[in-house]
Formats: structure tokens, sequence, C-alpha cells
């Protein structure tokens, strides 16, 4: 997929409503349903434990594979190591041939798509019919699958009448029950006529050597009893150690893909089974395809631990707003990202690497650990290795970001520049807004729906310069990192933490030779810059004589306490400076909160925020750094009252640069959605603790209701002293 | 055998869409599924359907049986019955080693399915079951071991659960105490 036909499948997706209303719903009941599935269980310490078994599986898998081969065949079975997906589909022509087998039953497997196996079959001259319900849908349509579980997600039900309708011949109602039975009576002489039954695996059980199917619709079962031959195709990674393993997926994966404890059948197969009076002919193909050249990844290798359970699409807001056609390859949504690198191509993934809004959603549900994000944003930098940035990009990290002067002048100079396009912004707040772009400087898209951030005509560090500290009894010293949004945009956030911090007996030091946290560069790949810049903010803090750094932007806390020592791993030095540093890095809520026990001091302040507001979660706060209690007690014990809305925790769409930039559409629709859940709660404020939801927030407010605004919890406790 | 165990299976069982019984005794087993279904049922031969006379009890109870091969009994026959290895309480799974192939077909092509389980082989949930499992499979035998929960279902149409896509559409647990404990038989 080249970037201009990637455009062009975004337009085309978004113009179709109906399927991202679809996604949303689904997304939401799904949330609700898993929590439900995972009462009084640990998910964290679960998917640690399917982590750890699946990277020793990694490790051992030479060993773990040659014991299960050996297994399988003392079982009676054949076993066939493919190279890649031809060499499978190959296997399975020449056996066919070798049969005299004209016709193959297959249920659902995923490799088999990988390997376009039905159309391998078809050139060779043999029918090859899918039974899952979906997957059938999908054949009769000509279409493939956009979701890993429910592969067909994307039809409704007059568009399956119509398929089964021509397949029938005659015309089929479009209702549901009937429309199951058609297949049900339709497939079941598929089963009968059937050479060949084929089916996938999600376990191969190294000690036991047999397979493990786990399925809800009993077609796999009919598969792999009926026709004489039954052929396995499995991807190498999908090896366990012992059924104990195996047992251990399936508490986990029917719970985070579909909310079931356990899915109707679990099929375990080993060897060459009775079959019609004789013994079932039974060829295991496994698969590598580019497994091995995965596992050799340190960086990426993770991904190979994947259960396939389909959630990281599910909680994703990219997929959500334009469906697996777009966000996928064959694999869709984060794991299909990482995927489609591996097995298709860089080239194929470039578009769906940069596509990601970098939310953290699929590393948080996923349940053997894979931190998806972050593999994605490695992959990121590789795309931009080998494909460039764009030139807006180029220019903005490139040359400008590294330079520390530069950048903060050329902020300055843009501050003036903006003045005619400026307007003093209309809501209470009166935040500066831009309202209209230049049509020559970004695409027309970038502010037909909502209002662009302006550049403060003072940044933060040349106000703090200025600022004044009323501290009565310091009781501690802490550092603050301003990051590029409350530094250039927002300062006044700054400002009023700085404030509060005061009333509660803390004094701020600012210095000034901290930068950018860098973490706008690295999601555009620019590795490069994002270095040069983590050196620059460690030289500012390290020698500062302070426990805490505060931060009031999420992603630059995220920023410097995991990625500062990553980014300089390869300069020990500085690695270690940037642990220090890192360590101490906290969001400003909870340091007052954890740290300095506010609420508690605040509720005997008897203060009176007063009015109610509604909390968003910013996607970095909450599953980066696992604050989300924190702003709620800070502000509930400054009289406020908070009025929950829908889905708090979903993504805004901002993600940096993506949704200015680079992805302004997908941007659009998930901020839709913000806003609406937003007015669904009646309030009249919406609270975060992140400058860059409120710019998207508050620009897309801006546009569409001014009577609502989005500010920091910093501003609305300052408020709340009255400072 | 704890009470516990065994209405903690009666809760998930029903939940994921068996019907289930407590029944006092085979003779009992046999009305049931008589009245439950119609037209010639597939009933494999087994150990425990040897031991107590299965065949003979649904006769007698008036249900009729399918004689000769399984795969003559047409497409979509009207029930199976089978004894099971155990089940798994948390999950409403029964457990069944269907190694020989009629005990496959009874338990796949028919419209309704009627298992037989004695709650002394309850097991708490999914780990309980690694033992059992992991005996199941000693040695380099051929095995067929069958985890069912429920009927057979489908959300691929607008993700509407809809029952029976290509398995059973009913499961009917019948739960008698004295059967077998002993979880490597069926
Ligand atoms: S980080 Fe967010 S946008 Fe990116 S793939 Fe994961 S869920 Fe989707
Ligand atoms: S990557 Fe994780 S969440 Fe995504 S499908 Fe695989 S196991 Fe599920």
């Amino acid at each position: 997929m080249n970037d201009m036909s990637f455009k062009e499948n975004v337009e085309k997706a978004l113009a179709n409503t109906r399927l991202s209303e679809t996604l949303h719903t689904f997304g939401d009941g799904y949330l609700i349903a898993r929590e439900k599935a995972f009462a009084g269980l640990d998910f964290q310490a679960l998917r640690e434990e399917l982590g750890a078994i699946k990277d020793d599986v990694r490790v051992n898998r030479k060993a773990l594979l040659a014991e299960f081969i050996k297994n399988a065949e003392a079982a009676g079975s054949t076993v066939f190591i493919a190279k890649d997906t031809k060499e499978a589909n190959d296997y399975v022509a020449n056996l066919a041939r070798k049969k005299g087998a004209k016709t193959i039953a297959k249920s659902k497997s995923m490799v088999s798509e990988e390997a376009h196996f039905n159309k391998a079959m078809a050139a060779a001259g043999i029918e090859s019919v899918e039974t899952d319900l979906g997957e059938w849908i999908l054949q009769l349509a000509g279409q493939r699958p956009s979701h890993l579980v429910m592969p067909a997600i994307h039809l409704v039900k007059e568009e399956v009448s119509a398929l089964f309708s021509k397949d029938a011949g005659k015309t089929l109602a479009p209702e549901i029950k009937p429309l199951v039975d058609y297949s049900r009576k339709r497939l079941r002489d598929e089963y009968f006529r059937a050479d060949i039954g084929l089916t996938g695996a999600n376990f191969l059980v190294a000690n036991t050597g047999g397979i493990g199917l786990v399925t809800n619709e009993g077609n796999a079962r009919l598969c792999s009893t009926l026709p004489k031959v039954h052929v396995v195709f499995a991807g190498i990674h999908k090896l366990v150690r012992n059924m104990e393993d195996a047992i251990k997926i399936t508490r986990l994966l029917p719970r985070n893909a579909t909310a079931q404890l356990l899915t109707s059948y679990i099929t375990w197969i080993r060897g060459a089974v009775p079959c019609d009076g004789g013994t079932k002919e039974q060829h295991i193909v496994l698969i590598d395809g580019g497994r091995s050249t995965l596992y050799e990844s340190e960086a990426c290798h993770d991904a190979l631990r994947c259960i396939q359970c389909g959630a990281c699409a599910n909680v994703c807001p990219v997929y959500q707003t334009v469906g697996g056609h777009v966000f996928g390859s064959v694999y869709i949504s984060a794991i299909g990202v990482i995927l489609t690198a591996f097995y298709e191509g860089l080239e194929k993934a470039e578009p769906l690497v940069r596509a990601c809004i970098g939310c953290r959603s699929c590393s948080a549900v996923c349940p053997v650990n894979i931190d998806l994000e972050a593999i994605i944003l490695k992959l990121r930098h590789e795309v931009t290795e080998k494909y460039g940035m764009g030139t807006v990009k180029n220019v903005a990290f490139r040359a400008v970001m590294k330079n520390r002067n530069l950048f903060h002048t050329m902020i300055k100079a843009a501050s003036r520049l903006q003045g005619p396009v400026t307007q003093k912004g209309s809501v209470p707040s009166e935040r500066r807004v831009i309202r209209h772009l230049p049509m020559h400087f970004m695409e027309k898209d970038l502010t037909g729906w909502r209002d662009l951030p302006a550049i403060a005509p003072r940044s933060f560090r040349d106000l703090f310069k200025t600022l004044e500290q009323k501290v009565e009894n310091p009781t501690c010293t802490v550092g603050f990192f301003v990051g590029c949004g409350g530094d250039f945009v927002y300062p006044e956030v700054g400002v009023k933490m700085v404030k509060v911090l005061n009333r509660l007996g803390v004094k701020v030091i600012f210095p000034q030779g901290q930068n950018c946290c860098g973490i706008p560069a690295l999601y555009s790949g620019d590795t490069e810059t994002g270095k040069d810049l983590a050196r620059q903010s460690v030289k500012a803090f390290y020698n500062l004589d302070v426990d805490y750094i505060l931060s009031i932007c999420p992603t630059c806390t995220m920023g410097v306490r995991r990625d500062f020592a990553e980014r300089l791993e390869d300069e020990a030095e500085w690695a270690e400076k940037a642990k220090v540093v890192g360590a101490k890095v906290i969001d400003a809520s909870a340091f007052m909160e954890n740290v300095l026990h506010a609420s508690e001091k605040l509720k005997a302040l008897n203060l009176h925020g007063g009015e109610a507001v509604t909390y968003h979660d910013s996607c970095h706060l909450k599953r980066g750094s696992g604050v989300f209690a924190e702003p709620r007690a800070l502000l509930e014990s400054t009289g406020y009252t908070i009025k929950e809305m829908t889905n708090s925790d979903r993504c805004c769409g901002f993600g940096g640069t993506y949704s200015f930039l680079s992805h302004p559409q997908i941007s659009k629709q998930i901020t839709a959605d913000k806003v609406e859940n937003i007015h669904n709660t009646g309030v009249k404020t919406v609270a975060v603790d992140c400058p860059g939801c409120m710019m998207m927030i508050g620009g897309a407010l801006g546009k569409q209701d001014e009577t609502v605004r989005c500010v920091h919890t910093m501003e609305l406790l300052a408020d709340a002293f009255g400072v | 055998m704890s009470e516990e165990l065994t209405s903690l299976y009666m809760e998930k069982a029903t939940l994921v869409g068996c019907e289930v019984v407590a029944l006092q005794d085979l003779k009992e087993a046999a009305e049931y599924i008589k009245g439950k279904a119609e037209g010639p049922l597939l009933v494999p031969e087994s150990t425990l359907c040897t031991r107590y006379g299965m065949k003979s009890l649904l006769q007698d109870a008036g249900v009729t049986l399918h004689e000769g091969s399984f795969r003559e009994a047409g497409h979509l026959p009207a029930g199976g019955v089978t004894f099971s290895n155990f089940a798994i309480g948390e999950s409403g799974t029964i457990v069944l080693d269907s190694t020989p192939e009629e005990m496959r077909l009874a338990t796949t092509i028919p419209e309704k399915y009627f298992v037989i389980v004695d709650p002394a082989t309850i097991v708490a949930d999914g780990l309980g079951a690694v033992e059992a499992m992991t005996a199941l499979h000693s040695g380099h035998e051929p095995r067929y071991v069958a985890y069912i929960s429920g009927p057979s279902r489908t959300a691929d149409i607008e993700r509407v659960l809809t029952i029976g896509a290509h398995g059973p559409r009913e499961v009917h647990v019948l739960l008698i105490e004295g059967i077998s404990s002993d979880f490597m038989e069926n």
C-alpha cells in the first residue's frame, strides 16, 4: 500500500460512518463485558506470567520444536516445516494431487490468510471452502477479514443475505437466525463431501505432540473429524511447553477476545486418530514465514507472544475510526502493524506505522504483555530512516528542534507572524486560538473542524523569570519540566501550578537549559533529534538538588522517565545520568496527592471550587503513569463536583504531531466522539492534565460549543485558591 | 465431591447455555432424553455405556437408536448421548475423551447433545484440569479430547450471539451421582 492509496482508503473508510459506529458500539460493549470476565482475577499478574511462558518458548524454541515433532510423529502425524507460506501451500497442493483430492473444508486459520491459501488452491485446481461463518461470508464476498476474531464485523445482515441469496439461488430474508441456519445446513454438505479438512492451531504442545483449537462454532471439530485427511496449518510461534502452558493461555484468551470464560469448544488433537473404520492421515504444516527473523529481532520479538485475541483492535481509536481494511493488512491493528512490517516488508507497513496515534491502549489490553506501542515507535524510527519524514516534519524536527535557541526563536517568530490569523478566544478563559491558517502553510483540512492553539505571546520560560514565589514556610523544593505545550502554548498552566505549589509550601526551580522532551520527534521517527533533546534536558536537571521534577504533561513525563535512558543507552555516562533524572519525574497531580497528600490538607481549608466539572483521562497519564484517581481527589477536595463522562479514558485524538500534520481526518473523528461524550454530561468545564488534550479538546469545543471550556487541573486548583 | 463445586458447575453451565438437571439414576436419564429428542439417536460404545447397559435403558424408555455407522445417520441427526470424563466448574465445561470416531460424531453432528456427568468429577477451574489432561496424554497413542462448554455459537453476523452455528444447538447436562469418579474413563 503506498501512501496515496492509504490516504484514499482512509477517506473511503471515513465516509462509511456506519462502520465506525459499529466498531465504537462494539468497543464500548467489549470493555464492559471484559471487565466482568476478569472479575476477581489479577490481569497484570496473569499476563506477566503468559509473557514469561512465551519468552521461555522463544529462548528454547529449537529444542521445543524438535520435541513437538518427535512426539507428533510418534503418535502418527506427519510433520512438515515450511520456510515460507508458498512452501506450505505447495505441500498441501501436492498432497491433494497425490490423494486425488478435489475439495478442502477449511476452518479458521490466520496463517492461511497470510498464505492466501484459497487462491493458491484454486490455482492448483482444488476447491477450498471456508466453514467458519464469518470467513465463509468473506469468501462469498471476495473480501479479507477486518478483525482477528470477528472477520466480517464490517458487514451487516443485509449484505450477508444478499451474498447467501446468490449462493442459494433464491431470496433469503436479512434475518440473522435464519441466515445462520442456512449456513449450518449448506456447509454441512461440505464437511461430508471434502477430501481434506484443514484447521489452524492455537497451540502446538511440545511434550504431547498434540495441537489445541479454541473455537465457538464447532466447524473445526467437523473439519478434523469427517474428511479422511486432516491438515493442520500453524505458525511456529504457536509452540508451548506443555498442557499446563496451553491451559493457562485458555484462561486469558477467551476472556480477552470475547469476554467468555471459555469458548464453546476447546479441542485437543494428537496424532492419527481413528477415522471411518481406519486411521486418519494427519499432516502438520509448521510455517516459519518470517517468524525466525522476527524472533531474532531484539526490538520486536515480543510480537510473537501474540495469541491472536484481537483485543488490541477492540480498544484502538484508529481502528475504531477507519476499520481493519485500512489499519492493517492480513493482520490488523497494533499487532498487524508490526507483523505486516516483518511478513510483508517495511514498505507495505509504512503508512500503518505512521497511522498509530501512540495512545498505548493496545499495550494496556494485551494478554501476553506485549508493549505494542513501544514496538511501533521503534518501527517508526526505521520507517523514517528509510523513507524520510515528509517535508513539514523534516523542517520541524530535524533542522529546528535540535537547536534549542533556533527552536525558541522560531516559536517567537511564529508567535508574531501569526498575528493576522489569531483571534482572542471567546471562551471564558480567553484562550488564544488560530481560526484560520494561511492556506499555503498547511492542509485546508487542518483548521476546518477545530481551532489550532496559538503560540502564547510570552513563553513560560520568559514568564518564570519575573515570577515571584511567595512561600511562607517552604517544606521542599522541586524542579519543573515544562514541556513545549506548557512552555509556548499554555504558559499560564505552569504559572498557576507554581502558585498552587507555593500555597502548599513548595518552592519551584526552573532550569532554563531544558528543551522539548523529544517525543514528537521520536513519534515522527527522528531518533537522532530525540537523543539530542534528551541530552540537553538531562544536562539541565542532573545537578539540581531536588528529589522531584514536576511535569504538567504526561507525555513529557513518560518521555523523560521511560525514554531518556533508553534513548541514550549507547552512551553509558549519559544513560546513567538520564536514569537519575528520569526517576525523579512525576506528574504534578500525582506529586501533590501522593507525596504531599494534598487532598487531606485541602479538604480542611474548605475551598469552594464549586462548579461541576468532568474529567478526561489523557492516555499517557492513565496508561503511562497509572494516574487517574489523584487529579479527581484534588479537584474534589477543593470543592469541585465531578460528573464522569462515558469512556473518560478513551483517547481524545491528539497524538502530538499526528493530528496536525499527518492524519488530521482520523484524528477528527476520534475527537468528535470525545466532544459528544463531554456534551452528554451537560457540564461546562472539562478538566485534563495534559496540554495536548487541551489543544485537541479545547480546539474542537471552540468550533462547536464555545460555552464549554477545557482547562488543566492546575488551573482549577489555582481558581479554588483564588490565585 | 463437594456441594459447592456442583452448584458452581450448575450455575456456570447454565450461564453458557446448557440445560442442567440433577437426576437420580440412568433410568431417569433415559426418560429425560426420551422426553427431549425425537428421531434416532447416536449412542457410541464406551466403557461406561457398556458397564451400565445404557443403550438398553434408552431403548426401554422408548428411544430409537441409530444402528450402523454414524456416518450413515444423515447430515443432521436428532441427538447424541455420551458419558464424560470430568467437568470444570468455573466455565461450565465437560471434558470428553472422544478418540473413537463414533464418540466424535455423536457430539458434533447432531442437533441435540445429552451428556451424563458424575458430580464427583467436577474440578474447580481450568488449572484443576491440568493433571487429568496431562494423564490423558501420557504415552504416544493418538488422542482427541474435547472441552465442550454449551451449545455451538457464533456472533459473526452483526455481533449478535446466535446459537447453533455448526455443532449441537442444545446441550443437556445430566448430573447423576455414583456413575464413575475415574477421570480416565467415560
Ligand atoms: S498506540 Fe493507540 S493508536 Fe497506536 S496502535 Fe495502539 S491503540 Fe492504536
Ligand atoms: S497483540 Fe496482544 S492484544 Fe493484540 S491480538 Fe495479539 S495477544 Fe491480543
